[in-house]
């Protein structure tokens, strides 16, 4: 028997007649997990949200949660009896309200309400100050805290996050993202979150789900999605590398014609002698100016803590670097960029 | 979803029922008639027609300059006076048509008030032949034009509003003067409002009975009311109340075919910018406050100072007068009215909000077109409708005829007022409830409220100044509206307008004149409270 706190089976997910997200299938196993759905825009991420929510119905599949279908062709528990709360990505407050009576608009319903104090999640996210305005006096990311406010105080069951930090400055993010994963962990908040922001998903979820052209492509820990992509189309989704041609030379080694030999463990199984591509992430290579394997600067992006150099093979392919921002000294544009030989790849992920 | 089918089915049956007006005149016309026809067509068909399109061509182009000309000054130029005309100019909308034909003929007719005021001021003279008569087609075109001109002066000074400031930029940059950057950017660019505008015109004009029937204009719209009352043919009448509103309608049609996919002005991201206005000195700032002052004097204080006059002169009138009587009336036709009209409004946009459905959004939009129905063909179909239904379904079940209670009764009147003025309490709630956000009803019921409990909490609080906007506008509505309450009301029972009718038919102008003082000064007094809403940059 399931014992999954959250259960999805084989739903397509839609609006109106339009299916955006087909035969998904994806479970939370434990209560207080955090899964990140990725994805560009436009590609249902909302409407899964919505669906979970019960604002949108579904014609295939099951959802349960805690072992009780909420949704199926022939079920559809009401939003407003399953206690999930979802935080809109636009501004959903109520406008005649004002800040304060927004939040407690969910408590004062469960009377029983035995979830977090509106008061300390009101501290944390800072929005104290804003207790008394109404929504149009406030700023589009303070909206948003106080959205998210408003889903955390309701103690709900499961809780859905659309884009919940988009509108906040990047200066606070972070800050936001710290507490957020805080308060979601210390409570055990079972949470959906949806973002395009693949850090943000990364630093948050315990699992991370990647839908692509209208299916899940991906479920797994940050760490191997990142890592251990499972097709080219979540490579390139995720943009954090280049695929070469490489051919297999032996259970730990490939050979490419520009980079020479290249060692690591396989992620997947290849025989020898295949021809394959190899995903190069900028923290695969290593530089090193003695090395004899120099190559072509094309250019250079300063991200602060560190270097992104973009150089040119012999054979017009371009590939990226990672060098901590205090390297010794720093390479212009058609300088030559040495990288250490022999290459060592620790997960060698080839398609 | 278990709430849905009420909602659902309750806007459906609202909005079936308010269609059926509309329907049995389109019905009539596939059924047979008396000989009028014939007797009218041979005679004077061509010269209601006539009548029609000459008195709808004068307003059409003097509320146009009335209304876009005022526009334009106060919303454009800075001169002395023009926050009062900002608002006071729409105070004409107070004064019906048929109250200014009275103060129109009462001022300049043979030994009128004009006359008396020469004569006061040069001593006794042959004044009359030198007094202008402004009566028949000409009183007819002033009356409609300065009571409702200020349609096209509301919405055309909301679209100068929102104007892009961009716009007018451009014109400056491009080396237009200002006339050409009023005709060729400014006029254009608020083309659908001033046409909107116009449309509202077109309707009540073809509508009008008060004024036309007081200068004894013979139009399509008085054609109907004689084929009923004086031929007793209400199947013709309802056949020229058709083509009166295919009429109506290829107007509409004609106005959106010529716009085809032409996009206009719309509210700038991040709000709306200010404009400078260009402040007006000497001659100029003299002309624009003189055309602004005159347009108010002619339209408010001319009409309301010669009522005015009469009652002082004639106390006896206002002794005369049962005023508690005729205000009971009229209080009560507006409360059961407005109480009805917005709770019925309120099931259907509700309804249309969560259905999500195609045929409902049809219908509805179909049955807010009780509005372009003018008051005196809805009176007439109302009539055809329950005699029909009393003669066919109500006798095939042998059950007491049911016309007393629906005609010539308070319900009756309610029903029909409710016909009327569906879509102004329909549309003027629908246009709040698009500002609210889907999701803010969606928050409601993920934090475990019900679409009935959403309803209550959310919608009814949201919406409560509104509700109260379209209380006042309905109420305005009804204490003007003369044609319906004339035909349906109750035996013995008046109103203000009804009176003042009665009185003015009788050719007893000066006792008309206190019942129309009271009808204006009420209507002044209800635009006054929604002035401020209706001018805000909220409206259009």
């Amino acid at each position: 028997m399931s014992r999954n706190f959250l259960e999805i089976k084989n739903v397509n997910f839609k609006i109106d007649e339009d299916i955006k997200v087909r035969n998904m299938s994806f479970n939370i196993e434990k209560k207080g997990d955090i899964v990140c759905l990725l994805g560009p825009s436009g590609i249902g991420k909302t409407t899964i949200l919505r669906s979970i929510a019960g604002l949108e119905q579904i014609n295939k599949g099951i959802i349960k949660l805690k072992s009780k279908i909420i949704s199926s062709e022939k079920i559809n528990v009401e939003p407003e009896d399953r206690n999930i709360s979802l935080a809109f990505q636009e501004n959903s407050l109520f406008p005649h309200y004002t800040v304060e009576k927004n939040i407690y608009f969910g408590v004062e319903k469960k009377k029983n309400n035995r979830g977090l104090d509106p008061r300390k999640i009101i501290k944390i996210l800072n929005i104290g100050n804003l207790l008394t305005k109404y929504p149009h006096e406030i700023s589009a990311g303070e909206a948003q805290r106080v959205s998210l406010t408003r889903s955390l105080v309701s103690n709900p069951d499961l809780l859905l996050l659309d884009e919940p930090l988009s509108n906040i400055d990047e200066n606070f993010k972070e800050e936001i993202q710290i507490k957020l994963k805080q308060i979601l962990k210390q409570h055990r908040i079972t949470t959906i979150i949806v973002t395009h922001d693949s850090n943000e998903a990364f630093y948050l979820a315990d699992k991370c789900g990647i839908i692509l052209d209208g299916k899940l492509k991906q479920f797994d820990e940050p760490y191997n999605v990142y890592h251990s992509p499972n097709s080219i189309s979540v490579v390139k989704f995720l943009n954090r590398g280049v695929l070469v041609p490489a051919k297999v030379t032996g259970e730990f080694t490939l050979e490419n014609e520009d980079l020479g030999l290249i060692k690591g463990n396989f992620v997947n199984i290849h025989k020898v002698g295949s021809e394959v591509k190899l995903l190069l992430q900028p923290e695969d290579l290593e530089h090193d100016d003695t090395s004899n394997l120099q190559l072509e600067v094309v250019d250079k992006k300063f991200k602060g803590s560190s270097f992104i150099y973009t150089l040119k093979t012999n054979s017009q392919k371009l590939i990226s670097v990672f060098v901590h921002s205090h390297h010794i000294h720093q390479h212009q544009i058609k300088d030559r960029f040495g990288i250490k030989k022999p290459i060592h790849i620790k997960h060698l992920v080839c398609f | 979803m278990k709430s849905l089918n009420i909602w659902y089915f309750s806007s459906f049956i609202i909005s079936i029922l308010v269609i059926i007006p509309v329907l049995t005149v389109f019905t009539s016309f596939f059924q047979s008639t008396s000989d009028y026809i014939e007797l009218l067509q041979n005679t004077f068909l061509y010269d209601y027609i006539y009548n029609s399109a000459a008195l709808l061509l004068g307003v059409l182009s003097l509320t146009f300059i009335i209304g876009v000309g005022c526009a334009y000054l106060v919303s454009f130029y800075k001169f002395p006076g023009v926050n009062f005309f900002k608002w006071s100019l729409i105070l004409g909308f107070a004064v019906p048509p048929y109250i200014y034909a009275y103060s129109l003929t009462a001022f300049f007719e043979n030994y009128g008030t004009a006359y008396t005021l020469l004569k006061s001021l040069f001593g006794e003279g042959n004044y009359n032949s030198l007094i202008p008569k402004f009566d028949g087609m000409i009183g007819a075109i002033l009356s409609i034009s300065f009571s409702i001109y200020a349609y096209v002066y509301i919405l055309t000074r909301a679209s100068f509003y929102f104007q892009s400031h961009n716009l007018i930029e451009l014109g400056k940059n491009l080396g237009f003067s200002k006339m050409k950057s009023l005709f060729n950017i400014i006029i254009p660019s608020a083309r659908p409002a001033i046409v909107a505008g116009l449309s509202l015109v077109a309707m009540e004009t073809l509508s009008d009975f008060g004024a036309v029937d007081f200068f004894s204009i013979n139009t399509l719209t008085t054609a109907i009311y004689n084929s009923w009352l004086s031929f007793d043919d209400l199947v013709f009448s309802n056949q020229l109340s058709f083509y009166l509103l295919i009429f109506i309608f290829a107007l509409f049609i004609l106005e959106n075919l010529s716009r085809k996919n032409a996009k206009y002005h719309s509210p700038i991201q991040g709000g709306i910018k200010v404009k400078q206005k260009i402040k007006l000195k000497g001659i100029n700032s003299l002309f624009a406050f003189s055309i602004c002052f005159l347009i108010f004097f002619l339209s408010f204080i001319f009409p309301v100072g010669q009522m005015l006059y009469w009652t002082i002169i004639y106390p006896k009138n206002l002794f005369d007068l049962n005023f508690i009587s005729l205000l009971i009336n009229t209080v009560l036709l507006v409360s059961l009215s407005s109480v009805a009209l917005i709770v019925f409004s309120f099931i259907s946009n509700y309804g249309n909000r969560i259905a999500k459905s195609k045929t409902l959004n049809f219908l509805t939009t179909i049955s807010i077109s009780g509005y372009a129905l003018p008051g005196i063909i809805l009176a007439v179909a109302y009539i055809t409708f329950v005699a029909w239904f009393d003669e066919t379904i109500i006798n095939f079940f042998e059950i007491k005829s049911i016309k007393k209670i629906f005609i010539g009764s308070i319900l009756g009147l309610v029903i029909a007022y409710f016909v009327r003025f569906y879509s102004l309490s329909c549309n003027g709630l629908k246009s709040s409830y698009e500002k609210l956000n889907k999701s803010v009803d969606e928050s409601s019921y993920l934090a475990g409220y019900s679409k009935s409990k959403t309803f209550f909490k959310v919608h009814i609080p949201y919406l409560k100044s509104s509700i109260f906007f379209v209380f006042i506008l309905i109420s305005l509505e009804i204490i003007r509206e003369l044609p319906i309450t004339l035909i349906l009301r109750p035996f013995n029972f008046e109103t203000f307008a009804t009176t003042a009718y009665i009185y003015a038919s009788q050719d007893l102008l000066e006792a008309a004149a206190v019942p129309s003082l009271f009808l204006v000064l009420t209507a002044t007094l209800f635009i006054l409270i929604i002035s401020r809403y209706i001018l805000s940059e909220n409206y259009e």
